[in-house]
């Protein structure tokens, strides 16, 4: 019997997707989706809605389970375990640990709204990765500090504006100290006026070194600051290059209207 | 007045109805036009009917000799009623904290995932729901006739008035309030749950840590409104002879044939705790909504102290933190 084959394929690639097949129902989502994301790359992933690329992600830390195909997280495997040729899904306990370095901010920011903003960003080193409280605050306010909130860690999430809400989102993610940052649709929900102050915060993690995936509709925040363009259509990569070959010189028609109308 | 000629601007064309004609003006110079209502006729009408009919209604059963007063008066604070007072009470008090014990465990059982827990959840709720609170109090003062011995000892010693009707009590209502902790669960969007679950919960620990908590504030005042409901459902333990109030207002009637005067002191009794109930009821939602977080009372008037008092009281009793 073939023996599995050593998990990461070269030590700098931070997220391999290999043939992901994902069913909705009788909706083929995912239809054999290949990503490679290496080490501090920033990829995002344009597409129009319905193109699968919310379900990519949520395959990614296993908030959705796949039907088919390899994901694997800095070289680990994530909800699966493979056993004579097939994928078995982990227990609950497993799944949780791997996502624990897996950030995720959403579209609808899903602060925990019965916590502050201190407290929600605080509340994964404390409950989770067991850090003494004290230790977990200091750095909590430097993140807060660091999104441009310092003086809103004693605020409720239905105190802040949706903007705000998502800067101290990335800063509860960032506080688990991911090795992949994963944004769904960040500005999505905001008001026009609000979405720069998101993308600004984007934009220093990605001066950080953090591996990010994006998926976004801000062509301009693609073109100036992801390595690489992943352009998906109907549950299919349909490009994947350097940010701005893909974006000015865009191989398929279909990328090409898209870019049209989003502009 | 600024001269409206010598303005740089084109004058605006304002509807003439806009116009303020000269006896329009209000007594103070550009002060506000001010508008009264329409004056509610209709109210004052109705009012002056209910209160008449009110005082001959009552004008007309003080002086009802069928009526006696004195007896209900007599009858009022008498030790015997008082004890019933404290039995309902106590029954509605213990049967609403077990039934709210029972109905975590049943709604999180209707809620799994493995669907055989699911589906004895909701039979249960189908159950208890479904059979009228009257024959469960029936069955369970009955119970001596399928299970004669319980645990060694005479059912009918072991389960008196008084358990039977705790034990239906709790067991009724425990389904109705499956329901609404089940709804309240349903109410905290999912994304809560994938948050949670991002940061590595596992998902039972996402719903007892960041969903249950809050759930809260959903669940409250509908059990306000179930509290009320058993106050006054503890009478069907009469029927089983449960020692509540109306037991024993029953006894003494029975006695001494005097019946209305001594319902009247059950009806009276019973609207005083419904009404302190309700009071109560008023208060603690007030409370719940000044204090919930981000309401402009909150954080500014009364204060970040408040959120968090309730908070720890309400979600730390439940959930250590």
């Amino acid at each position: 019997m073939a023996q599995v084959a050593p998990a990461g394929t070269s030590t700098d690639t931070m997220l391999r997707i290999d043939g992901v097949h994902k069913w909705l129902g009788h909706n083929h989502v995912l239809r054999g989706v290949d990503i490679e994301v290496r080490t501090g790359e920033i990829v995002c992933i344009l597409g129009p809605s319905g193109s699968g690329k919310s379900t990519l992600l949520r395959c990614i830390n296993h908030l959705d389970p796949v039907d088919g195909g390899v994901i694997e997280v800095n070289g680990e495997r994530v909800g699966y375990q493979l056993h004579d040729g097939q994928l078995y899904e982990q227990s609950e306990r497993r799944v949780a640990k791997a996502r624990q370095h897996i950030g995720m901010v959403f579209q609808h920011f899903n602060l925990f709204g019965h916590m502050t903003a201190l407290d929600n960003v605080t509340y994964g080193p404390v409950r989770i990765l067991g850090r003494p409280r004290k230790e977990a605050v200091a750095s909590a306010r430097q993140l807060l500090a660091k999104v441009g909130l310092a003086d809103k860690d004693d605020s409720y999430p239905s105190q802040l504006s949706g903007g705000q809400q998502q800067r101290v989102a990335i800063a509860r993610a960032l506080a688990m100290e991911p090795r992949l940052m994963m944004f769904d649709e960040p500005t999505s929900a905001l008001d026009p006026e609000l979405v720069g102050e998101v993308l600004q915060t984007m934009r220093q993690v990605a001066e950080e070194g953090m591996t990010m995936i994006v998926v976004t509709h801000e062509v301009g925040f693609a073109r100036e600051v992801a390595d690489r363009v992943v352009f998906m259509d109907q549950g299919r990569v349909l490009e994947d290059g350097p940010a701005r070959k893909v974006l000015d010189d865009p191989q398929h028609e279909r990328t090409a209207s898209f870019l049209r109308r989003v502009h | 007045m600024p001269d409206i000629t010598q303005s740089p601007l084109p004058t605006p064309t304002i509807p003439s109805h806009f116009i303020r004609r000269t006896g329009d003006e209000p007594p103070v110079q550009d002060a506000p036009i001010r508008a009264k209502r329409r004056p509610q006729y209709g109210q004052i009408v109705t009012g002056f009917v209910a209160i008449a009919l009110l005082v001959l209604f009552i004008q007309s059963q003080a002086q009802n000799p069928n009526m006696e007063w004195s007896v209900t008066w007599e009858y009022m604070f008498n030790p015997v009623v008082l004890q019933g007072v404290g039995v309902t009470i106590q029954l509605a008090i213990f049967a609403m904290l077990i039934s709210i014990v029972l109905a975590f465990g049943i709604a999180l059982m209707i809620q799994s995932t493995n669907k055989v827990v699911s589906v004895i959840g909701r039979a249960y709720v189908w159950f208890f729901r479904g059979v009228p609170m009257l024959v469960q109090v029936l069955l369970w003062f009955n119970l001596a006739v399928l299970f004669p011995v319980i645990l060694g000892q005479d059912t009918n010693t072991l389960i008196s008035g008084f358990t039977a009707g705790l034990i239906a009590l709790s067991l009724a209502e425990s389904g109705y309030m499956a329901e609404i902790i089940r709804g309240g669960i349903i109410s905290v969007p999912t994304g809560q749950t994938d948050a949670g679950v991002s940061l590595g919960l596992t998902r039972s620990q996402a719903l007892a840590r960041i969903v249950l908590p809050q759930s809260i504030r959903v669940i409250i005042p509908p059990t306000g409104n179930q509290f009320i409901g058993m106050l006054k459902a503890t009478s069907l333990v009469s029927v089983i002879g449960g020692s509540d109030l109306l037991t024993r207002v029953q006894l003494i009637y029975g006695q001494n044939f005097k019946i209305l005067p001594l319902l009247i002191v059950g009806v009276l009794w019973y609207l005083i705790l419904v009404t302190i109930a309700g009071t109560g009821q008023h208060f603690l939602e007030r409370r719940l909504n000044a204090s919930q977080p981000g309401s402009r009372r909150s954080a500014k008037t009364t204060g970040t102290a408040t959120t968090t008092n309730i908070r720890t009281i309400i979600g730390g009793a439940l959930w250590r933190k």
